[in-house]
């Protein structure tokens, strides 16, 4: 599907990181309620239903839509929380729900026809088949893209689709098939598609020992660091293990997706929205990233050239190691 | 986890002061204000869930002495406590005193301070991440710990802050006097 000028889709965890994201340029905002119907179910997280309303005020008033997400997939015979969260979002007036669970993205299509529906990155639809059931089945305008597509790959769906799609720019990386990702659950018992944490904070330690610090979760040990080195919060798919007499980042390396330099491409691609990962940050993290990409994408919508994005985005690749990701054929 | 602690420190003229705000019944005044704020915006506390009773051992490193703090609502409690007694703490946060207020104020952000260890935190690392994300959405002004309000609370915000700038400033240049040449 081809776009008009790109929209740019900013994370808010909490009612003050949603103002400076619409303050600092967002086109949209995504949030989630403060349970386990969104996949960033994190203690001090989240909006109660009063806050998503004074939220969905705060951003109409500055011109900015806001998106809620209810994607993580409800449990069997239990979806009442799920359904509940929908009625909510739509109650405050949200543009959009994005959703994965067929039984919720079922229960907003019968019963809050006013609301758009955006297809979740948890529901993994990477295919023209899997998108259009989605959009056939449920009445589905944007699709959220897994990261793990290339552009060309970009390309040729949007040439076979006729809904929206929406692609992660910048921020943490999944590695696994979005939506069945089973490390957390297994060390954990609890799921990110589930319960909505990777990594829950309650099982997750810092030891202090003879060489360093040791960064474990629900006792396994993640990664450890030398002492005065910066460490990293214990995620499974981001650990270092030895495997083969070797030891290394066996899944993925800890690096963050920074397809900046991509937007052009990516608007060639027909993406309709770029999306910056990262709800569980900080308003000061927010409101940088968001005013840089916001520069950027205009920037680009105004024809500006690679060198130019590459200098607005500059201050934004300092630091942590980071990826063009699976954008670029090679990084798979 | 320990601290590498490299944030600002309070510089010696204000340290000097220290000892005199010490002989001040901080804990109960501390304890009247978080118990007043919460009267004012118990909405504030509801986003700390089951963690509202926690016990936060909080020590900036640059004071003789520490603080607790139970921060649930209008049953609030904070005391002033010796380094040492962090036995029925469910989370230790230790760092420099002018870091610990940026965290509150909103000036620094408190992952980036936590993972490159200026901050050091132990305990229970959900309680830390509840009060992280609280402390972050509340924007808290002095006037809000004050329970000031309107012109006042105006001259307050500015006068509290416009000296702690100028003591984060004073604490800035020490540190870059003391840094060894490139």
């Amino acid at each position: 599907m081809t776009s008009g000028r790109m929209e740019l889709v900013c994370p808010a965890g909490t009612p003050a990181t949603l103002r400076a994201a619409v303050q600092a340029g967002a086109d949209a905002v995504y949030c989630g309620f403060r349970d386990e119907t969104n996949a960033r179910n994190f203690p001090g997280l989240n909006f109660s239903g009063e806050e998503l309303a004074e939220g969905v005020r705060f951003a109409r008033d500055h011109g900015s839509k806001v998106l809620v997400a209810i994607n993580t997939f409800a449990r069997v015979n239990d979806v009442a929380l799920w359904k509940k969260a929908a009625d909510t979002a739509a109650e405050c007036g949200a543009n959009a729900i994005i959703a994965a669970d067929i039984a919720v993205l079922d229960h907003v299509a019968k019963n809050h026809k006013q609301i758009r529906l955006h297809l979740s990155v948890q529901a993994a639809a990477a295919t023209p088949e899997a998108i259009g059931f989605h959009a056939n089945s449920f009445g589905v305008r944007r699709v959220v893209l897994p990261r793990v597509l290339s552009i060309q790959e970009i390309a040729a769906l949007n040439r076979a689709i006729d809904v929206e799609t929406e692609a992660f720019v910048f921020g943490g990386l999944c590695v696994m098939i979005e939506g069945r990702c089973y490390l957390s659950s297994y060390a954990t018992g609890k799921s990110p598609n589930l319960n909505g944490v990777c990594s829950p904070p309650e099982m997750v330690s810092y030891d202090e020992e003879t060489n360093g610090t040791a960064a474990r979760l629900s006792g396994f040990t993640i990664d450890r660091y030398e002492p005065g080195e910066p460490v990293g919060y214990p995620t499974l798919c981001k650990g270092k293990f030895k495997a083969g007499g070797k030891t290394s980042y066996l899944f993925e390396d800890p690096v963050s997706l920074n397809a900046g330099g991509m937007l052009a491409g990516l608007k060639a691609a027909g993406v309709t929205a770029l999306k910056i990962e990262g709800r569980q940050r900080g308003k000061g993290y927010v409101t940088e990233v968001v005013r840089a990409f916001r520069k950027a994408v205009d920037a680009v919508e105004q024809g500006g050239d690679a060198i130019e994005i590459d200098r607005i985005l500059a201050g934004q690749s300092e630091g942590a190691r980071q990826t063009t990701g699976a954008y670029k054929k090679k990084w798979r | 986890m320990g601290t590498g602690s490299t944030g600002p420190r309070l510089p010696a003229v204000v340290r000097h002061l220290i000892p005199t705000i010490a002989g001040l019944p901080l804990g109960p005044l501390l304890t009247l204000s978080l118990r007043s704020l919460a009267g004012r915006q118990p909405r504030l506390f509801e986003r700390l869930g089951e963690h509202r009773s926690a016990c936060y051992f909080i020590d900036p490193i640059d004071l003789a002495f520490a603080f607790t703090v139970i921060p649930d609502g209008e049953r609030s409690v904070v005391r002033v406590v010796r380094k040492s007694e962090t036995a029925t703490s469910s989370v230790v946060i230790r760092g420099p005193l002018l870091t610990l207020l940026s965290l509150l104020d909103g000036t620094l952000d408190g992952d980036a301070l936590f993972f490159s260890r200026v901050i050091s935190i132990s305990g229970r690392t959900e309680a830390v991440l509840a009060l992280r994300n609280t402390v972050e959405d509340a924007e808290l002004r002095p006037a809000d710990l004050l329970g000031l309000r309107g012109a006042l609370a105006g001259l307050v915000d500015t006068g509290i802050l416009g000296a702690l700038g100028v003591v984060r400033q004073m604490a800035d240049l020490n540190s870059r006097s003391k840094a060894p040449e490139a």
